[in-house]
């Protein structure tokens, strides 16, 4: 599975940068269409849920994320 | 078991506390104060018996916010309290307008300001009861002269506090709270209960159209209620900010009630063609009711709803009375509303005998008062 | 159940500042009641006023969003009048501990049967970051300008103190033991405590040099000490509040019986 950063709610707090604990997020470059540089999910092959189904473990970027922004995703799911 | 249909001999905080039971009230907060306190006293005895339940709590504020609580899990709520108790209270009396709660207070009024004389009568919180809150917002208010009316009022205060999801107040006082009398109990008492959201209405109560007494959310039911104290739409959404929202919800609180006066007013009226009217209430009334009894020339209009005031019998009682004088246990406080409405009906002559200190105005004190206005 | 369940979509996204720590403890308290398998229909959230209180307005279930400081009463009652009905109390430190603090020790004390979550992010947040009872001592808000001259309350001990069945601190770094304690709390019965230390970064960062998020959270972290360890510590526990350390951990988990109980109205709900 991978953390997947949905424009419409990030505000950009980069608490999912500080949390991830294998630096699987970056600073965004492009302003989000809410005017905030949102969080890019740059290394989701870092993530510890990488490739992993079933229970999900670590889980601190979607747990912390204080604007329900981050969820999981199958890794071959298109999105944008 | 509430009283059976028969005559009692009760103190009027009894009264209060066995028409609250007849009501169908459920739960009780209250907290300790002269002269109301027979009232939690009365009811932390007698509400386990008929399977509600009675909580002291830390302060006023806590018990009027927890009636409110109470009220929103779908039971009949009260609390009893006096003077300092109600300023207390008043923040959360404006939630409960706002939210639309229905609840009931009784306040057995006692001497003020402040701690005042906390075992003698007054009328003082007459005014702080429509506008101690906040903001604009109604309440109905009831003011019973005895022991049998503590039952009756008590009773109304609750089916109206229920048909217009209104905080509702019986106001009494240490004199009407603390007198002996007789009671006698009707074996036919109308009882109103909510009208709850989802539930197929069959009262015949519910004479209130929907866009201004909307039906109760109760909680627990899957009706997923937001309730708010800040200005919301009818979605319960807050729209703190948006001007034209507010302006229909408050108006809509108002109208409420201010349009359904014709329903909610009582009045008791005396040689109602008199040429010399006294307007009183409660127990500054007593006096009042001996001078009419025995003097034909004198009327008296006694209000048992206070608030909202009933214009409409003071309007006509003005139209044709010369003098009207007002006897109130305060410094004047109704006095100037019924003057208002008086001077519209073309009343010239409206004065005041303002009554202080704990002790009814006496029937000298009302004629002596009479005969300096020139009515007698 | 998805989270969006859970909340009201549309009201989305929700009024807190970029990096508030209130929303980490939705997500939180979203997991241990989806974990537990609850209904929303059978649990009502009542709050005072607040940032942390505006969160029941964003649960898709009843909501009661009462008056600053007595949300605790208001559960009160409403517990008393539908003992059947979960009541969870969404609160912050001046909500609680300030102007509720009476109604606060009281409910402890009485021990009826609600789970409160205190945010304490150690200022008043909505009303734009003055001083509030949580305030570290000489730290920095718009009515402390030459630094806090009092020293914190403790939320958690008083609790302690006033007989509250469970009382347990985390902070928003915490937020796997955060869940953890929800759950256990939602799960006992009597009055529970969680007290969450969260981030204002808004209000209380930006005047103490923390004003990201992150540096904020990295605070916590490096300023948490679990309770047994700080009890040894040589230090007056009362200023132990933020000025130096966030004290951690669980503070009590017992089993006072609690008081619809001894006034026999657990039974009410069947009338309903």
């Amino acid at each position: 599975m991978k953390p997947v950063v949905d424009l419409k709610y990030c505000k950009g707090c980069n608490i999912c940068i500080y949390m991830c604990p294998k630096k699987c997020y970056s600073k965004g470059v492009d302003i989000s269409p809410r005017g905030y540089f949102a969080a890019v999910v740059s290394e989701p092959q870092n993530c510890y849920n990488h490739k992993r189904e079933g229970k999900l473990i670590c889980e601190l970027c979607v747990l912390s994320c204080p604007d329900q922004a981050i969820s999981w995703h199958p890794e071959g799911e298109e999105t944008k | 078991m509430s009283l059976t249909p028969g005559e009692y001999f009760l103190q009027g905080n009894e009264a209060c506390v066995e028409a609250a039971l007849v009501s169908g009230l459920n739960f009780f907060a209250g907290y300790p104060i002269t002269p109301s306190t027979e009232i939690a006293e009365g009811l932390a005895r007698r509400l386990p018996e008929v399977g509600g339940a009675f909580l002291q709590m830390e302060d006023e504020i806590a018990c009027v916010s927890a009636i409110i609580g109470a009220s929103w899990g779908g039971v009949k709520s009260m609390t009893a309290t006096s003077g300092p108790g109600l300023s207390l209270m008043q923040e959360a009396i404006g939630y409960a307008a706002m939210s639309e709660t229905p609840m009931v207070i009784a306040n057995v009024m006692r001497g003020g300001p402040s701690t005042g004389q906390p075992t003698r009568a007054s009328q003082g919180d007459v005014m702080a009861t429509k506008w101690g809150s906040h903001g604009d917002y109604q309440v109905i208010a009831f003011a019973p002269a005895s022991v049998q009316e503590m039952f009756d009022l008590t009773i109304k205060a609750f089916n109206y506090a229920e048909k217009y999801r209104v905080p509702t107040f019986v106001l009494s006082d240490a004199e009407i709270g603390h007198m002996r009398g007789l009671l006698n109990v009707p074996s036919n008492i109308k009882i109103v209960n909510r009208k709850e959201k989802g539930v197929r209405r069959t009262d015949e109560a519910y004479d209130v159209p929907d866009d201004l007494v909307p039906p109760f959310p109760t909680f627990g039911k899957g009706n997923k209620a937001a309730v708010t104290g800040m200005t919301h739409g009818p979605d319960s959404r807050i729209e703190p900010e948006d001007p034209k929202i507010h302006q229909e919800l408050v108006s809509r609180l108002n109208d409420k009630i201010t349009k359904n006066r014709r329903d909610i007013n009582k009045w008791d009226l005396l040689c109602p063609d008199s040429k010399h009217m006294i307007i009183s209430y409660g127990s500054a009334s007593f006096g009042a009711r001996e001078v009419a009894a025995e003097d034909d020339r004198i009327g008296l209009l006694r209000l048992k709803t206070i608030w909202p005031l009933p214009e409409e019998p003071i309007r006509e009682a003005a139209s044709k009375a010369e003098h009207i004088l007002v006897c109130e246990m305060n410094m004047g406080q109704l006095y100037h509303d019924i003057k208002r409405v008086a001077l519209e009906a073309g009343c010239k002559k409206i004065e005041l005998l303002p009554k202080i200190g704990g002790e009814p105005p006496t029937p000298g004190e009302v004629r002596h008062k009479l005969r300096e206005m020139g009515a007698i | 159940m998805e989270v969006f369940d859970f909340y009201r979509k549309d009201r989305w996204p929700h009024v807190f500042c970029p990096g508030c720590g209130n929303g980490t403890v939705m997500n939180c308290f979203y997991r241990a009641f989806n974990e537990l398998g609850w209904n929303l229909d059978n649990t009502v959230f009542v709050s005072g006023i607040g940032c942390s209180s505006r969160i029941p307005l964003y649960i898709n279930a009843d909501a009661l969003h009462t008056t600053h400081g007595r949300a605790v009463a208001f559960a009160s009652g409403l517990k008393l009048a539908r003992p059947e009905l979960d009541i969870v109390v969404f609160t912050g430190d001046g909500d609680l501990g300030a102007i509720g603090g009476n109604h606060f020790i009281n409910g402890c004390r009485r021990n009826i049967d609600m789970d409160v979550i205190c945010i304490n992010n150690n200022i008043y947040g909505m009303t734009g970051g003055q001083a509030s009872i949580t305030t570290p001592h000489d730290f920095q808000s718009t009515t402390t300008p030459y630094g806090n001259r009092e020293y914190p309350f403790d939320l958690a001990e008083i609790a302690v103190a006033a007989g509250a069945n469970y009382v347990a601190r985390w902070t928003t770094r915490h937020v796997h033991e955060l869940t953890k304690s929800i759950k256990i709390a939602l799960e006992k019965k009597g009055f529970n405590l969680i007290e969450v230390v969260s981030q204002c970064p808004t209000n209380f960062g930006r005047r103490n040099k923390m004003g990201d998020a992150s540096i904020m959270l990295e605070w916590f972290k490096e300023n948490s000490v679990r309770r047994e360890k700080a009890r040894s510590a040589a230090v007056d526990h009362v200023d132990l509040n933020l000025a130096g350390q966030v004290t951690i951990g669980e503070f009590v988990n017992r089993d006072r019986e609690c008081y619809q109980e001894r006034i026999g109205v657990e039974k009410h709900g069947e009338k309903h």
